[in-house]
């Protein structure tokens, strides 16, 4: 894309940019940390997560207000304005990105040592590894105006939300098998459910990605596979 | 395996199919327009729908101006300029040289950058249009004038000052009484060539306003500088350079979506 033939136009559009950019990398940094610190117990890790959310929202905010002066400023049209409002509509999600983050961390300080099945752990941290990958390839569809890499993470969310469903099922059947495991699987199946909605996030961002480049909005339905609504456990199941 | 679909209904999309059930009400048809040696349109074709404001916007000396003008022959006054194609105003080519150059005149009014009131009364500044056509009783005329003024949102201001020169109107005002002018000759389609550029916000709003109001009424082509006016008033847009129409379509579709780089890049400031 060409300059503007006001220069300032195009440091204000990259400002939009770069902050985006930065929150990513905070955001990326707070999610595998805060289940880093859940797996090993790590306190001091999960406050370092917790501690982060601050400087995620100064940048949220900073955002909205630079892109609501663009607007204000210089009526933006066309891949000017979309870029704009995409920068408006993603620094939203990944502030809230941020928040579950910081959730899971509450979540680690809370159950502090006891005892996590490790096979439900496994899981989780395969979860994570999933969204983390979503996260760093829609940012980078992002960075790089690619659509087919963001429609590429909108379609993977899928496998995500089938994850989730077997985690939730697990964590019900111990909580069926021993009443104190109740209260650290009421935990874990927050985390999870942090998880699987920061994938929804990564989806709410290739979305916008398309929009971004192509103009066009992508179709309402996703891939999904979330059937934890649907899920019961039997006593003896 | 699911597919993507891409939302066919979206605001552009329902725009878009509206032209198709629009009648067109001018027809432009290979149309080149000379100054002396200089071609400054170059086989132009365009469609202008029935009662839909088309705004032509591109840089400067891109011919928009030109094409507006060869609408209702103005351009003849000067013997050097000639355009030769077609422009089909209800299926009647304009720029046949059997037209009354005068009657089209009236079917096709203008309205231009500067205001331009006779400098009489702002009731004969109506009256001596409609006086050139039609014989009317007084009191007919009188209703005449007050119903152009009325729709072009001047009345209010103008009732009780009739008989006073147009030229002691403000500029914005005497904008309007240009306007009233053009419609109280009842004409099919309305030309405006920037009509607001030398106006301040309060009195381009009213203007833009009275052309939201006129759309019921008129066929509207409107030549503006300013992207947002144009995104703002028209249901078409016509982007021109270099005596060309580089993309026409509707309007949310090229200030949020153009297809050509070149549309692009001069809605958003890139072009250079």
């Amino acid at each position: 894309m060409s300059e503007h033939i006001v220069r300032s136009y195009d440091t204000d559009l990259q400002g939009l940019r770069q902050r985006i950019a930065e929150m990513g990398g905070i955001a990326e940094k707070m999610l595998v940390d805060s289940v880093f610190a859940l797996a090993r117990h790590d306190k001091p890790l999960a406050q370092t997560v917790i501690a982060s959310d601050p400087r995620l929202d100064v940048l949220h905010r900073e955002v909205e207000e630079s892109a609501i002066l663009t607007i204000a400023r210089r009526q933006p049209l066309a891949v000017d304005l979309r870029e704009t409002i995409s920068a408006i509509r993603i620094a939203g999600d990944v502030e809230r990105i941020g928040d579950l983050a910081k959730n899971i961390a509450k979540r680690a300080l809370a159950i502090g040592g006891e005892f996590q099945p490790h096979k439900i752990v496994v899981g989780l941290r395969h979860m994570n590894d999933l969204v983390l990958g979503q996260l760093k390839d829609v940012l980078d569809a992002y960075a790089q105006k690619d659509t087919e890499k963001a429609v590429d993470v909108w379609k993977r969310d899928g496998a995500i939300d089938a994850l989730y469903t077997s985690l939730f099922r697990e964590l019900l059947t111990y909580m069926m098998e021993d009443p104190r495991n109740i209260s650290f699987c009421t935990h874990l199946l927050f985390c999870a459910k942090n998880i699987e909605r920061i994938g929804d996030h990564t989806t709410n961002i290739a979305e916008t990605v398309h929009y971004l480049v192509t103009g066009e909005t992508l179709a309402i339905d996703r891939p999904k596979n979330d059937r934890s609504i649907d899920t019961t456990v039997e006593a003896g199941d | 395996m699911s597919t993507i679909a891409f939302s066919a209904s979206s605001a552009v999309g329902k725009n878009a199919a509206a032209s198709a059930d629009v009648p067109v009400r001018i027809a432009v048809r290979n149309l080149n327009f000379h100054y002396g040696d200089f071609r400054s349109l170059k086989d132009i074709s365009l469609d202008f729908y029935d009662r839909q404001v088309t705004a032509l916007i591109g840089p400067s000396g891109c011919g928009k101006s030109t094409l507006l003008r060869t609408f209702n022959r103005i351009y003849s006054l000067y013997p050097e300029q000639r355009a030769d194609g077609e422009i089909l105003l209800d299926g009647q080519n304009v720029l046949s040289p059997s037209i009354d150059v005068n009657e089209l005149r009236a079917r096709v009014g203008m309205v231009f950058q500067k205001p331009t009131p006779f400098p009489m009364s702002i009731y004969d500044n109506i009256a001596f249009g409609i006086k050139l056509y039609e014989r009317l009783p007084k009191s007919e005329l009188d209703g005449r004038v007050e119903e152009a003024l009325r729709k072009a949102a001047l009345w209010d201001e103008a009732k009780d000052k009739l008989r006073q020169s147009g030229m002691s109107l403000s500029g914005g005002q005497q904008q309007r009484l240009c306007i009233a002018r053009t419609i109280a000759q009842k004409p099919e389609v309305i030309l405006l060539d920037e009509p607001t550029s030398a106006l301040d916000p309060i009195s381009t709003g009213k203007i833009e306003e009275l052309i939201e109001q006129l759309r019921s009424e008129f066929t509207i082509v409107i030549v503006t500088h300013n992207m947002q006016q144009a995104a703002r008033i028209s249901q078409f847009t016509a982007f021109m350079y270099l005596g060309e129409v580089v993309e026409f379509g509707p309007t949310t579709k090229m200030f949020m979506n153009p297809s050509k780089k070149q549309t692009q890049d001069y809605i958003t400031g890139r072009f250079g």
